[in-house]
Formats: structure tokens, C-alpha cells, sequence
């Protein structure tokens, strides 16, 4: 299984444990910011996209926590924390 | 009000990765069941309302020591653990067997709150079955809990409505996942927790001799494999052929 | 409310080494971690040298969960069709006390925090800190969970990110030319097929990094570390060039083309990925660094910056283990004056600019932007791949004599411009 898996399956590999609350958000107003495009092309698991209308979308599920998205477009885009004690992404391996 | 909350040691769920068709439990951080949790968080609130102790009893291996701080970080006043090796794959009979003599060596318990099922096996036995020894009333399904002096009042949800039972103390409850959303501990209450009394008994202390291995051995609990067919399709035409040669449908 | 005489955000490699170290000498110490656990959180692509920091936890390494010694390096250089390698084999990587070792972080962090715990560190996990408590702008505790906790000096660990230092003041958030983002798959396999596909006998290890063609000529490259029973694998790029360079991929597109080439797939043949994993990666070097302490708060590890690319070897894990250790040093001669200003706390600079951390940073400060040059990630490769096809090429006619051959790639344009990539270069 080593062969090409499918990122969402690759994602479903992993632990995640379910917050309350999107420990990430897009600013309001801010989806067809250039800035936030960033975030598609650098989000190692794919979680954001662009729309038809030029708008990005975010889904949290999967977020690996890794800072890439918050680095590459800033905060004035996004609102970034780290989800609540004991939930998120849990690694096994690291 | 002596309150015993019965809680089962169970691995974490979640981080349990099948490898070879087998599950791997190295590493995988112990916990304690979803429903335990609801049955504690019922025991620390009559305690918080109406006074008493709330005391976290558990019967498991070594590792009990550590994971029953989530209780008493929880609310609970403090743990009587029994702990030997062979309690980690214990049946039900001998877990009601250990907690029932636990019970007894207590003083002057009067409620013992465990959750419906654990979050392992779900077998749903040993609150009935400490009851039984104990020659205690039980009340099963719990949704809500009423207290009045030597009286309680419970509602039990049950398949096609809810009943409400009274029993006198001393009882056996068990409870539900629906009665309430445990709490979660502050790192101020899980620093208390490390202080709070434990007491750790062997089986020998509570005469008991433990059988070394599982009474029921579990051969498998994954689903049977089954060859995928892998049969790639153009248009519902053809898979609605292909299910009729399937015999799946147009019999 | 409870009051400690340290508190330290974060159970990774910095913060455990801090409470390792500050509770050995006797502190109150008490790390807060929002993962399930220690290490739940934290990623490493992952190789520890150990050598800079065996004297600074001397009884540490015996019992260390550490996967496999590296007995053997590699670099390949890839071209769209066909890559060039290099492998190192010495005696000296089989002797002990070998100097470094693949990691996995979930197991070793856990570990280390069990020997904090031992010295007499409180360790809290599934518990995040929510913001730092200030008095008259000194800092004097954290917020976590509603709970106010207070102690003498805070130690921010909490990562490459460090939220704390950004609320401390001490930093403004990162630009993203400081850094890099790191993603890998654990692929399992058997530890015989693992020895026997790497040539590897017992517990002997292997690191093979590998550049050009696998980030598409972006700043970064790809991995490859054997651990006991599993392979790491991954891609490390530099967030600028990923977010805006030339070619635009989405980055795990990068990893997947990278497991597909025949360089790569033999290896991983029948293996079964196990975990995806990510993290960016500090790797502004010394020019990026903000200001490493204040008034009752030091940063240490990625929080810090301390993290470094220098091509052939990125290395962040004995920097946070030892920046650890010298924060606890700082703290510890800042309780002996009981002073915890910024003007005693100053002591931590002083230490780590005496150690081979910032020795290092120095050392190598030019480093990020020699290596900023696209051309080593994508020219050379495709240049130094052309020039091994026409030595190995037997056409139908006669062959081309070897100098000729490699003659003809360097004009005098070509050799005007390495000239110059070697004199940056050069400052590495």
C-alpha cells in the first residue's frame, strides 16, 4: 500500500480528535483575499481550494497543525490558534 | 454520602491501528470509559449538592495507578484501586467478584454508580453482577438521578419509553452516556489530583485468588475478509447488468 | 493559585530538556502540553545527532527509544529522467557512541518526558496554554483552560509558531522566506526487508537526502530515513517558493510524484504508510532570529528559531535539546540572584552565544541565502544528470571521448555562473 493513496485516505490514517470549535478561520471578507490563494498550494493536506467564484474554502478536517498556512498567507487573513487541549491531530510515529 | 464511582482502566480507543489484521496496543495510552466518565461526573454532582465522598474504585494492571488521576482530577475524593496483572483480561465475573469484595471491605458505602457499559467490550455485566453479590437493588439505563435522604429516584430510558423507579439505599446505578457532559479537570485540579488519597490493594488482600488467564478468549472481533470483485463500470447500464448478474437484483 | 519557579509551554524536545535539567537541580518546574500526550504534536523528518549534546544529558542516551544509528549517507541529485547519487559509507559512522540516529517523536518524547517526571517535573498534557499573565509587563504566569498558573519564569517551547513570544512582544509573526514546511509519510515494513533493501545489517541505519527535480526546483528537497521497522519519508520546501515560485504544485503532489519515481518506489515496495505527518520549520537562521528572552520569559527550540538548513544536513533537534538545557542554566543562575528581568534573563544569550548553538547560527548565517539560488535545485541537477547520460551513452556510431563530452556542457557562460554559485556556495 505503499503505492499513490489518496490524500483524504492518507489524512484518515492519522489520530484526530474532534475540537468544538475550527481552531482556524478565514476572516470575514477576506475568501478572495490573493493572499489566502497561498494557503491552496501550500497546505501539505489539502485543505483548502478555490471555488468557481474565485473564493477559497477551508475545511478543518484533516488539519495537521503544522503553521504552513498562517506563515504563507498572515494573520490579517487568517484567525490562527491551535485547537483546545487534547484534540487535533494526535501523531503516533512523529 | 459515600458514593463509589466503578470505572474500567480501557486503551485509548482512537489510537488503536490494525497492522496484519491484528490490532497493536504498544503505546497506545490507556484511558478511562466514555460512560465511566457520565457516571462519575453523576457521583461528583450528588457529592457537590448534597455532600459526601465521591470514591473512584477500579480494578486493572500497574498502569491503573496513573490513569485513575484523570478521576480524581475529575472530582472524585479518592481511589481504592485493586491492581494485578491477570485484572487486565479479567472476564466480567471475576471484575464483579473483586469490586463486590472491594465494596464490602469499604465503610458504610451506599451508592455505586458505574456506567452502562465499559468502553471496550461493552459487555454491560458487572454493575449487575455487584449488585447480585452485594444483594443490592439495581436501577439499569439511568438517565437522570433524584436523591431524597435514604430515597432515589431514577428515570430509565428504555426502548419504547422511560420509567421511573425508586429504590432504597444502599443500590447499584448504572447510567447512561445521555445523563450529562463530564466535566473536563483544570490543570489545577489534575495537579490536586497527584495529593488526593489512594489505596491499592492486591486480590490477596481482599482474599481472592485471580485466574491467570482470560475465562472467555476472544478469537477475533473483526469483520470476516472477503474478496473484492474490483469490477470497473462505464454507466449505470452496465452496473445495473452487472448487479443482475450478481444475482443481487432483478431476481 | 498554584505558583511554580518555572513553567514551560510545550513538551517537545526543548521544554523536556528545560524541565529535565531544572528539575534535576531541584525546581518546581511544570510543562503544559496541548497534545493527547508528550509528542503527539511534534514531527521530525527525522535524524538527532547526538553528539553535540551527549555531555549535556550524559545519562540520558543509553535507554533512548532511538530507531536506528545512520551507518550510512546518501545524496541524490534528480533530473526529470534521471538522478545522479552519492553514497557515504565510513568506518567512523559504525563506531560508538554513533553520532546520530533516526527518531520517531511520538515514542521518543514520551519517553523523555517519563525521565522529567522522574527528576520531579509535573508534566499536564491534553491541556493548552491560552495566553501569558502579565504584571506591569513583566511576565509572571499563563493562562490555561480559565486556570491562572504563576511562576518566576515562563519557558516558551511552543514551536516554530510560538504564539507566546508573538504575545510576549518579542516577535512579530514569520515572513515566509524563514521558512520551510515539512511533510512525510512513516512507511512501515519489516525491519529483515528494511536490512535487506538498504544493505543494512542489525540496527545500522540509513539518511538519504535528495534535491531538484523531487520539490520541482524549489527551495528544499526530499528525505529518507530507515527507522527500526518503518521508512520516513518526505519533502522539506521553502514556503516562499512553494506559495509563488515558478511552477506552482500543490505541496502533496510533491510527495506523491516523489514515492512514484523508480529512484524511490523500489524502496517502499509492499511497505504500508502508517501516519502523514507535517510541520513548517524555522530556517531563517540567525538574520531571523527575534529577541530569545524578556522580562520572566526565555524561548527555546523551534520557538527560538533554532532550527537549520545548510543543504546536506537540516538539523533542529539537538538545538532545541541543548537550548533547553541552557535555558534552565539561565533560570537557574537567575533563581540564585532571585532577579527575573530581562536584564538577568540576559544570561541565556550570553550562554548560548559560548555554546555550539549559536557557534553554529554564526557559522552558518550566510547559508540561507546562498542556498536561496534556484539553480542548485534545478540547473545542476538536469546538468549534472546530462552530463552522467553522455558518459554512460554507448551510441551506435563511435563514442564521444569522456573530456569532450563533458566539455561541451561547460561554456564559457556555464562556467562564468558556477564560478559564481560556488564562490556563494562557498559561504556555507
Amino acid at each position: 500500500m505503499s503505492e499513490i493513496i489518496g490524500l483524504k485516505a492518507k489524512l484518515g490514517l492519522d489520530v484526530f480528535k474532534h475540537d468544538k470549535e475550527p481552531h482556524i478561520k478565514i476572516k470575514p471578507g477576506m475568501a478572495k483575499d490573493p493572499r489566502l490563494k497561498r494557503a491552496v498550494l501550500v497546505c501539505p493536506a489539502g485543505l483548502y481550494s478555490e471555488n468557481a467564484q474565485g473564493e477559497v474554502e477551508f475545511t478543518i478536517d484533516g488539519c495537521l497543525e503544522c503553521g504552513t498556512c498562517r506563515l504563507a498567507c498572515g494573520t490579517e487573513v487568517l484567525e490562527w490558534n491551535y485547537p483546545g487541549g487534547g484534540t487535533g491531530v494526535q501523531f503516533r510515529f512523529g | 454520602m459515600n458514593i463509589v464511582v466503578a470505572m474500567k482502566q480501557i486503551p485509548d480507543l482512537q489510537q488503536i491501528r490494525i497492522r496484519n489484521r491484528k490490532p497493536v496496543f504498544d503505546d497506545v495510552p490507556m484511558t478511562l470509559g466514555a460512560i465511566d466518565k457520565n457516571a462519575l461526573e453523576v457521583g461528583v454532582s450528588i457529592k457537590e449538592s448534597q455532600g459526601g465522598k465521591v470514591t473512584v474504585l477500579s480494578a486493572g494492571n500497574e498502569d491503573l495507578e496513573d490513569t485513575i488521576k484523570e478521576a480524581l482530577a475529575a472530582g472524585a475524593d479518592e481511589a481504592l484501586l485493586v491492581i494485578d496483572d491477570a485484572l487486565a483480561v479479567a472476564g466480567s465475573d471475576v471484575i464483579a467478584m473483586v469490586l463486590a469484595a472491594a465494596v464490602k471491605k469499604m465503610e458504610a458505602a451506599e451508592l455505586i454508580i458505574f456506567g452502562e457499559g465499559s468502553g471496550d467490550n461493552y459487555s454491560g455485566q458487572v454493575g449487575s453482577r455487584v449488585a447480585a453479590i452485594l444483594d443490592w437493588p439495581q436501577v439499569g439505563y439511568a438517565s437522570s438521578l433524584e436523591l431524597n435522604g435514604n430515597m432515589l429516584r431514577a428515570a430509565r430510558s428504555l426502548e419504547d419509553g422511560e420509567e421511573i423507579v425508586e429504590v432504597t439505599l444502599p443500590a447499584v446505578v448504572t447510567v447512561i452516556s445521555g445523563i450529562n457532559e463530564p466535566r473536563i479537570p483544570s490543570v489545577t485540579q489534575i495537579l490536586k489530583a497527584g495529593k488526593k488519597p489512594k489505596e491499592v490493594l492486591e486480590p490477596e488482600d481482599l482474599g481472592l485468588q485471580i485466574p491467570a488467564e482470560a475465562q472467555v478468549l476472544s478469537l477475533s472481533n473483526l469483520a470476516p475478509e472477503s474478496e473484492r470483485k474490483q469490477v470497473v463500470l462505464k454507466s449505470v447500464d452496465e452496473l445495473v447488468q452487472a448487479l443482475k448478474n450478481e444475482n443481487v437484483i432483478g431476481r | 493559585m498554584e505558583k511554580f519557579d518555572v513553567i514551560v509551554v510545550g513538551a517537545g524536545l526543548a521544554g523536556l530538556a528545560a524541565a529535565y535539567t531544572l528539575a534535576s537541580e531541584g525546581m518546581e518546574v511544570l510543562v503544559l502540553e496541548r497534545g493527547d500526550y508528550p509528542g503527539a504534536k511534534n514531527v521530525t523528518g527525522g535524524r538527532l545527532y547526538v553528539n553535540p549534546v551527549r555531555e549535556l544529558f550524559p545519562d540520558l542516551w543509553k535507554k533512548a527509544p532511538l530507531e536506528r544509528f545512520i551507518a550510512r549517507e546518501g545524496v541524490t541529485m534528480m533530473a526529470h529522467e534521471r538522478s545522479l547519487s552519492i553514497g557515504y559509507d565510513g568506518n567512523e559512522l559504525l563506531e560508538e557512541p554513533q553520532q546520530s540516529f533516526s527518531v520517531l517523536r511520538a515514542k521518543f518524547d514520551r519517553w523523555l518526558a517519563k525521565q522529567a517526571e522522574r527528576k520531579g517535573a509535573m508534566i499536564v498534557d491534553k491541556n493548552r496554554v491560552d495566553d501569558l499573565v502579565r504584571e506591569e509587563g513583566r511576565v509572571v504566569g499563563v493562562w490555561a483552560g480559565g486556570d491562572e498558573l504563576r511562576a518566576d519564569v515562563v519557558i516558551a517551547c511552543d514551536g516554530v509558531l510560538s504564539l507566546l513570544a508573538e504575545k510576549a512582544g518579542l516577535r512579530q509573526p514569520g515572513n515566509p522566506k524563514d521558512f520551510a514546511v515539512g511533510f512525510k509519510e512513516v512507511i512501515e515494513l519489516d525491519s529483515a526487508v528494511i536490512n535487506e533493501r538498504f544493505a543494512l545489517e542489525g540496527n545500522e541505519g540509513l539518511a538519504r537526502m535528495y534535491m531538484g527535480e523531487v520539490t520541482r526546483g524549489k527551495f528544499g528537497g526530499g528525505f529518507l530515513y530507515t527507522n527500526k521497522d518503518s521508512i520516513s519519508l518526505g519533502i522539506v520546501v521553502g514556503i516562499k517558493d512553494l506559495m509563488e515560485g515558478p511552477n506552482p504544485v500543490q505541496a502533496p503532489v510533491l510527495l506523491d510524484e516523489f514515492k512514484q519515481r523508480r529512484e524511490i518506489a523500489p524502496l517502499i515496495k509492499g511497505g504500508a504508510t502508517v501516519e502523514y505527518a507535517a510541520h513548517a520549520i524555522p530556517e531563517g537562521g540567525l538574520k531571523a532570529m527575534g529577541k530569545l528572552y524578556g522580562d520572566g520569559i526565555l524561548l527555546a527550540g523551534d520557538a527560538a528559531g533554532f532550527s537549520m538548513n545548510i543543504g546536506v544536513t537540516v538539523r533542529g533537534m539537538e538545538y532545541a535539546l541543548a537550548s533547553g538545557y541552557y535555558a534552565a542554566q539561565a533560570v537557574i543562575k537567575a533563581k540564585a540572584a532571585e532577579d527575573f528581568t530581562a536584564r538577568s534573563l540576559a544570561i541565556y544569550e550570553s550562554i548560548l552565544n559560548n555554546s555550539f548553538v549559536m557557534e553554529d547560527f554564526k557559522s552558518f548565517q550566510a547559508a540561507p541565502e546562498a542556498l536561496e539560488n534556484p539553480r542548485f535545485f534545478e540547473h545542476y541537477p538536469e546538468l549534472l544528470g546530462n552530463i552522467m547520460r553522455d558518459i554512460y551513452a554507448v551510441p551506435a556510431g563511435p563514442k564521444n571521448r569522456l573530456y569532450p563530452t563533458i566539455k561541451q556542457y561547460m561554456k564559457i557562460g556555464e562556467l562564468w555562473s558556477m564560478f559564481g554559485d560556488m564562490r556563494k556556495a562557498m559561504k556555507i
